[in-house]
C-alpha cells in the first residue's frame, strides 16, 4: 500500500514540477521545495523496495524450511512402504529440490500479485480522479491483459502439449543415445551416433522452437497491451490538451502514472512461469499433508515374555499385482532365533516390517501373544503403541547408520550404567568390534559417524551388532548384509546371533549364508505369490 | 593440438563449442534494442507531444508525434517477441553443438576416461549443464548487449536536448548496469557459498529420514535425525538471509538511480529553460526518458546470476573434456599383437595398473597367463582395484608398470552397462552391426534367456530399457552378457556381472558366465561373491596391493 502511495506521490511531484516549469516558466527557487520532496519520495520508494526484497526472501526461506519440515515429520508418521511408494519416491525429489521452486514463487510472484490487488485499484482510481477519459481506458484495457492471455493459453493448450509430448520424446533418445556412450565405445562403435546425436539434438531445437513460438505469444500480447494502451492515453492527453479540455500538470501525472497501472499486471505475467512451478511444488507437499496417516492404538506388551505371531501374512507389493511376502505364518519368542530366507524380492524385509507394525498385513494376521499369563489375548500389532513397542527392539540394519558421537556413545546408547564396561567388552569381543577400536585413534572415544571418523559399512555393522548385545532390549532384528561381507564378519554375525539366543531375546534374522541360517533355530521361507484376484485384494494399500 | 591452460575461465572456454553464429546474436540484440527503444521512444515522444500540446499549437503539428507513439506501443511487444525467439533459437543451436562436440570428444578420447564414466555424470553434463551454458547467450549475452545499446539510444536523446543531463544519466546508467549485477553476483556467491554445507546437510538428513525401512523409527534416532534437519534448515535460511540483504541493495539501486535521474534532470533541465537553452517541451522529455531507460539495465543481476551459473556448468563440462582430451605423451593402451598357436592370449609379467591421475598403482606386480577358452575369475573387497585391472586386460587403459601382452580383442562390459531404449535385437547389434536373428537367439539361450525370450510378447522385436518393457535385474544383466557374446571379441570381460542379485541368483550368473568357456570364449570377471568361484579356471585374490593367485 505504501508502494502504492509513493508512486502516485511521486507521479504528483513529478507532474506538478516538470507542468509549471514547462507552462509557467517557473524558476528552480520556487520548485525547489518540490524537487526536494521528490528526491525524499525517491529515497523512500528505494528503502521500501529494498524491504520487499529483504523480507520476501526472508520469508520465502523460512516457509520452505517449515513446508519441509512438515512434510518430512508426515512421511515419517505415513510408514516406510508409503515412503517406498512411487508418492514417497516423488516426495524424496520434492523436499530436497522441488521446494525451492517455491522460492521465486513466494520471492517474485506472490509480492507482484499483491501489489497487483493493492496498488493497481488505487492507481486506477488515483488516474480516474485525475482524468476520467484516462481512467476509462486503463479500465477498459487493464481486465483486457489477463483476458487474452487466458484465451491465447486456452487456443495454444492442445498444440503446447502435443509438441512437449514429442519433445519429451526426442530428449529421451537423445539422452538414451548419450548415457550409452561409454557401452558404444566398448564395443568401438561409438564413432557412428556422431551424426545422430546431431540430428536428433535439431530435431529437438525444432521442436522446442516450436512450443516457444506459441509459448511466448502470451508475452507478447501483455506486451502489446500494455504498452499500446500507454500510447492510447498519451496520444488522448495530448489531443486533450490541444483543446484546452485538461491542464498540464494533470495530463503530465496521468501520463506518468499510466505505465505504473500496468507494471504490476506485467510483472504477474513475466513471473507466471515461476508460479506455475510454485504452484505445482505446493500442491503436491499440501496432498502428502493430507494422506491420511494410518491409526496407532495405545496398548502396551512386555516382549520380554511374549511371542510374536504372523498368521497367514500377504502385503499387496506396491504397483504390482504381487502379493510379497504371501501366506507367511511364524512364531518367535524369547530364547529362539528364526531366519527368514527367500530369493530377492519375496519379502523378506516386508515380513520383518509387518513383525513390528511398521506395514499393515493386506490378508492375515500380526499379533504379539503374552506367554506369562495364561488368558492373555493376543494383541494386534496395529493396536500396539508404537513408541513402547519399538523401546524393546534393537535393529540392526544392512547399513547401520551412525549419529554423531564416539564409539562408545554409539554402542552403549545415550544413558550407560554401572555394569556396562564387562558388557562393553564382551559385547565388542563377539561383534568383532575390539579390533576395529584397537585399530581407532583414540580407541573407544574416537568421534564417529557424523564429523566424526568415517567407518566402513562392515564396520558399523559391527558397532550396530555390539550395539545390539548390549541394550537390553527383548527383541533383536538383524538384517543380514547381502554385500562385501567377509569370513571375519559373517563369524562375529553367528557369534552375536548364538549369544542374544542363549540370553533369552527373541531374534529374528534376515539371512542369506548358508552359515548364519545354521545358527537359528528354525528357517521360515518367504515367497512371493500372484495375486490372484484383483477382487479379492482391498482397493488400496494400507501404509 | 596444445592444450589450453587450465586457469583459463571454463566459461570463455567452453562458448566457442556452442559455435554460435554470432550475426544471429547481433541480430537477437538489435531487435531487443529496437523492442527496448520503443518503450523509451515512446516515453520521450510521449513527453514531448504532451509538453506540446499544452501550449495549443494546430493539431497537425503534433500528428507525427501522435502516429509515431502508437507505432512505439505496437512495436515494442511484436519486436520483444521476435528477439525472443531469434535468442533461444542461437541459443538452442548452440546447445546441440555443445552436446554433439561433447559425443564427439568422448568417442575419439582416453578409453579409460570413458569407460569409467558414470551414467548419471554424463547425463548430467550432457543434459542440464549443457542447457545451462547454452543460456548464456538468452539470458546474458543478449540482455547485456540489449542494455548496453538502449542505455546508448536514451543518453543520446538526453544529450541531444542537454549534453549535461544526458552525461548525469550515463553516469546513474552505469552504477545501476555495473553495481546492481555486481552485488546480486556476491548475493548469489556469498549465499552459495554460506549455504553449500547447510544443503548437503539438510539432504542428507532428509534421505535419511525418508528412505528409512523403519530401523530409525524402531532405534528412536528418528528424532536426532528431525534435529540435523531443522538445524540445516535454519543455516540455509540464515544464509539466503545474508545473501537476500545485498541482492536487496542491488534491486533497491535500481529504483533509487531511476527517481534519482529525474531529480537531476529536473535540477539541470529547469535552469537551462529559464537562460533559453531548452525549450520547454524538450524538458519534458529530458525529464521523463529516464522513467523508462532503466529497464534495459534492470535485467542485468539476473544476467549476472546466470553466468555464475553458466560458469559452474561450464566448469564441470571441461572438466569432462580435459579428463578425456587425447595426451599422445602418456602411455598408450596395449594393443593386440598376434602371437604363436597355442600361446596365451593375455600375458602379464610384473604388471601395475593404476589411473594416471592418482600416484599410486591399485594392483603390482601381476603375473598371469591366460590361454583361449579359460576363464580368470578376480576377486576381492571393493576399491581394491578390480576395475583398473579389468580395463587395462581389456586394453582400455595403459599399464602402469610391468609387460602386458594381449593377442585377442576384447570387449568390455561395465558394471552399469547402458540397456538402449531400442528392440532387444538391436540392443543385441550394438556389439556387432550385422548381428542375424538366428544368432540373437542362440546368444540369447546360452546366456539363459531362451524361455524369456520366448514369452516376449515381440519376440526380439520387443522394446526393452528405460522406454520399454521392464526387464528384471537377473535378466538385464544375462541380456547384456549376450550382448557381449555376440560381439567378435574373443575374450569377454566382465566388471561385476552379478552385482545387486541375491546370492543364489549371483551364483547361477556366475557360473553361466564362467561356463561359457565351452563356446571357445575366454572369460576375465571381477566379482565379489565367492559362491560359484570353483566354476573358474584360475582365481586372482586382490588383496591391496599384494596379489595373491591360486
Amino acid at each position: 500500500m505504501l508502494a502504492g502511495v509513493l508512486v502516485v506521490a511521486q507521479a504528483v511531484l513529478i507532474g506538478e514540477t516538470l507542468g509549471r516549469a514547462v507552462h509557467d516558466g517557473a524558476r528552480l527557487g520556487e520548485l525547489g521545495p518540490r524537487v526536494a520532496w521528490l528526491a525524499a519520495v525517491v529515497a523512500a520508494r528505494a528503502v521500501v523496495s529494498w524491504c520487499q526484497e529483504r523480507y520476501a526472501v526472508r520469508a520465502a526461506a523460512s516457509t520452505v524450511a517449515e513446508l519441509r519440515e512438515a512434510l518430512v515429520i508426515r512421511a515419517t508418521a505415513l510408514g516406510p512402504r508409503w515412503r517406498g511408494s512411487a508418492r514417497g519416491t516423488r516426495l524424496t525429489t520434492l523436499a530436497t529440490t522441488g521446494l525451492d521452486a517455491l522460492e521465486p514463487y513466494f520471492v517474485r510472484y506472490v509480492p507482484q500479485l499483491l501489489l497487483t490487488a493493492v496498488v493497481t485499484p488505487l492507481l486506477v482510481v488515483v488516474v480516474l480522479g485525475l482524468d476520467w477519459v484516462s481512467g476509462l481506458v486503463v479500465i477498459v484495457t487493464l481486465p483486457l491483459v489477463p483476458l487474452f492471455m487466458v484465451l491465447v493459453g486456452r487456443l495454444t493448450q492442445g498444440v503446447a502439449e502435443r509438441r512437449l509430448a514429442s519433445l519429451q520424446r526426442l530428449g529421451a533418445q537423445l539422452l538414451d543415445l548419450v548415457a550409452g556412450l561409454p557401452t558404444l565405445r566398448a564395443f568401438g562403435r561409438a564413432e557412428g551416433p556422431r551424426e545422430r546425436v546431431r540430428a536428433l539434438g535439431d530435431a529437438n531445437r525444432r521442436a522446442t522452437m516450436g512450443t516457444l513460438r506459441i509459448a511466448f505469444l502470451s508475452g507478447m500480447v501483455l506486451e502489446l497491451l500494455t504498452t499500446l494502451s500507454v500510447a492510447i492515453v498519451a496520444v488522448g492527453i495530448g489531443l486533450r490538451l490541444v483543446d484546452g479540455r485538461m491542464d498540464l500538470v494533470t495530463g503530465l501525472t496521468v501520463l506518468v502514472l499510466a505505465p505504473e497501472v500496468y507494471l504490476p499486471l506485467r510483472q504477474v505475467g513475466a513471473q507466471f512461469h515461476a508460479s506455475t512451478d510454485g504452484i505445482a511444488a505446493a500442491s503436491a507437499a499440501f496432498e502428502v499433508l493430507e494422506e491420511p496417516l494410518p491409526e496407532h492404538g495405545a496398548a502396551t506388551v512386555d516382549l520380554a515374555r511374549a511371542r510374536l505371531v504372523l498368521d497367514d501374512v500377504g502385503v499387496a507389493a506396491p504397483g504390482r499385482a504381487v502379493l510379497a511376502p504371501a501366506h507367511i505364518s511364524l512364531a518367535l519368542g524369547p530364547g529362539e532365533a528364526v531366519a527368514l530366507v527367500g530369493p530377492n524380492g519375496a519379502g523378506k524385509s516386508t515380513a520383518v516390517q509387518v513383525v513390528l507394525g511398521l506395514v499393515r498385513p493386506t490378508r492375515g494376521r500380526a499379533v504379539v501373544v503374552p506367554t506369562g499369563d495364561r488368558d492373555a489375548e493376543p494383541v494386534d500389532v496395529g493396536a500396539l503403541d508404537p513408541e513402547a513397542f519399538w523401546a524393546q527392539v534393537a535393529w540392526v540394519p544392512q547399513r547401520p547408520d551412525l549419529g554423531a558421537g564416539t564409539v562408545r556413545e554409539a554402542v552403549l546408547g545415550a544413558s550407560p550404567s554401572a555394569d556396562d564396561d564387562a558388557r562393553l567388552a564382551e559385547a565388542a569381543r563377539l561383534a568383532a568390534l575390539d579390533e576395529v577400536v584397537a585399530s581407532l585413534p583414540g580407541g573407544w572415544d574416537t568421534r564417529v559417524g557424523r564429523g566424526g571418523l568415517g567407518l566402513s559399512v562392515g564396520q558399523r555393522q559391527r558397532v550396530a551388532l555390539a550395539a545390539a548385545l548390549v541394550s537390553r532390549r527383548p527383541v533383536v532384528v538383524l538384517d543380514e548384509p547381502t554385500a562385501h561381507l567377509d569370513d571375519a564378519s559373517e563369524e562375529a554375525v553367528v557369534r552375536t546371533v548364538r549369544a542374544l539366543r542363549d540370553e533369552g531375546r527373541t531374534v529374528l534374522v534376515v539371512a542369506h549364508r548358508p552359515a548364519l541360517v545354521a545358527a537359528c533355530d528354525r528357517t521360515v521361507e518367504v515367497r512371493s505369490a500372484l495375486l490372484p484376484q484383483a477382487a479379492d485384494a482391498p482397493a488400496g494399500v494400507p501404509a | 593440438m596444445s592444450r589450453p591452460g587450465r586457469s583459463r575461465d571454463p566459461l570463455r572456454r567452453a562458448v566457442p563449442l556452442l559455435e554460435v553464429p554470432w550475426r544471429r546474436v547481433v541480430g537477437a540484440v538489435t531487435l531487443g534494442t529496437l523492442a527496448l527503444g520503443c518503450a523509451v521512444g515512446l516515453a520521450a515522444v510521449a513527453a514531448w507531444l504532451i509538453a506540446r500540446a499544452s501550449q495549443q499549437p494546430p493539431v497537425l503539428v503534433l500528428s507525427v508525434a501522435t502516429v509515431t507513439v502508437r507505432a512505439f506501443g505496437v512495436g515494442r511487444g511484436t519486436l520483444r517477441y521476435v528477439e525472443r525467439l531469434v535468442s533461444h533459437d542461437v541459443a538452442l543451436r548452440g546447445v546441440v553443438s555443445l552436446r554433439t562436440t561433447l559425443y564427439a570428444r568422448l568417442a575419439a578420447g582416453r578409453p579409460e576416461a570413458v569407460a569409467a564414466l558414470r551414467e548419471g555424470d554424463l547425463l548430467a553434463r550432457t543434459g542440464a549443464d549443457a542447457d545451462a551454458v547454452g543460456d548464456v547467450v538468452v539470458r546474458a549475452f543478449v540482455p547485456v548487449g540489449v542494455a548496453a545499446c538502449v542505455s546508448l539510444v536514451a543518453v543520446a536523446i538526453v544529450g541531444a536536448l542537454l549534453p549535461e543531463a544526458g552525461l548525469a544519466l550515463l553516469l546513474l546508467l552505469l552504477v545501476v548496469g555495473v553495481g546492481a549485477p555486481w552485488l546480486a553476483d556476491r548475493a548469489a556467491r556469498e549465499t552459495e557459498r554460506r549455504s553449500l554445507q547447510a544443503r548437503a546437510d539438510m539432504t542428507a538428513a532428509t534421505l535419511d529420514v525418508l528412505g528409512d525401512d523403519g530401523a530409525l523409527a524402531v532405534s528412536g534416532a528418528l528424532g536426532s535425525r528431525l534435529d540435523d534437519l531443522r538445524r540445516s534448515d535454519r543455516e540455509l535460511t540464515a544464509a539466503t538471509d545474508v545473501g537476500a540483504r545485498t541482492s536487496a541493495t542491488s534491486e533497491a539501486i535500481q529504483t533509487a538511480a531511476t527517481g534519482l535521474a529525474v531529480v537531476v534532470a529536473l535540477l539541470l533541465g529547469v535552469p537551462a529553460v529559464a537562460s533559453g537553452r531548452l525549450s520547454p517541451e524538450d524538458l519534458a522529455v529530458v525529464v521523463l526518458t529516464p522513467l523508462a531507460a532503466f529497464e534495459g539495465v534492470g535485467a542485468l543481476p539476473a544476467a549476472a546470476v546466470q553466468l555464475r551459473r553458466s560458469r559452474a556448468a561450464a566448469a564441470r563440462i571441461m572438466a569432462l573434456l580435459d579428463g578425456a582430451a587425447p595426451d599422445p605423451a602418456a602411455p598408450q593402451p596395449v594393443a593386440v599383437t598376434p602371437a604363436a598357436p597355442g600361446a596365451p592370449v593375455l600375458v602379464a609379467r610384473a604388471l601395475a595398473c593404476g589411473w594416471p591421475s592418482r600416484p599410486d598403482p591399485a594392483v603390482t606386480g601381476l603375473d598371469l597367463e591366460l590361454h583361449e577358452g579359460r576363464s580368470l575369475a578376480v576377486v576381492g573387497p571393493s576399491g581394491v582395484g578390480k576395475t583398473t585391472l579389468l580395463l587395462t586386460l581389456a586394453g582400455l587403459l595403459a599399464p602402469a608398470g610391468g609387460r602386458l601382452e594381449r593377442h585377442a580383442e576384447a570387449s568390455w562390459t561395465a558394471e552399469d552397462a547402458h540397456l538402449f531404449d531400442t528392440t532387444v535385437l538391436e540392443n543385441l547389434r550394438v556389439a556387432r552391426g550385422d548381428v542375424t536373428e538366428d544368432e540373437a537367439l542362440e546368444a540369447l539361450a546360452a546366456v539363459g534367456l531362451g524361455p524369456w525370450q520366448a514369452a516376449l510378447p515381440d519376440g526380439l522385436d520387443t522394446v526393452v530399457g528405460p522406454g520399454g518393457d521392464a526387464v528384471s535385474g537377473g535378466e538385464r544383466r544375462r541380456l547384456l552378457i549376450a550382448r557381449a557374446l555376440v560381439s567378435r571379441a574373443p575374450v569377454l570381460v566382465l566388471d561385476e556381472p552379478a552385482e545387486h542379485l541375491d546370492p543364489a541368483g549371483a551364483d547361477a550368473l556366475v557360473r553361466m558366465v564362467l561356463g561359457l568357456t565351452a563356446r571357445g570364449r575366454t572369460v576375465v570377471l571381477a566379482t565379489h561373491h565367492r559362491g560359484a568361484l570353483d566354476a573358474a579356471d584360475a582365481v586372482l585374490t586382490l588383496q591391496g596391493v599384494a596379489v595373491a593367485a591360486h
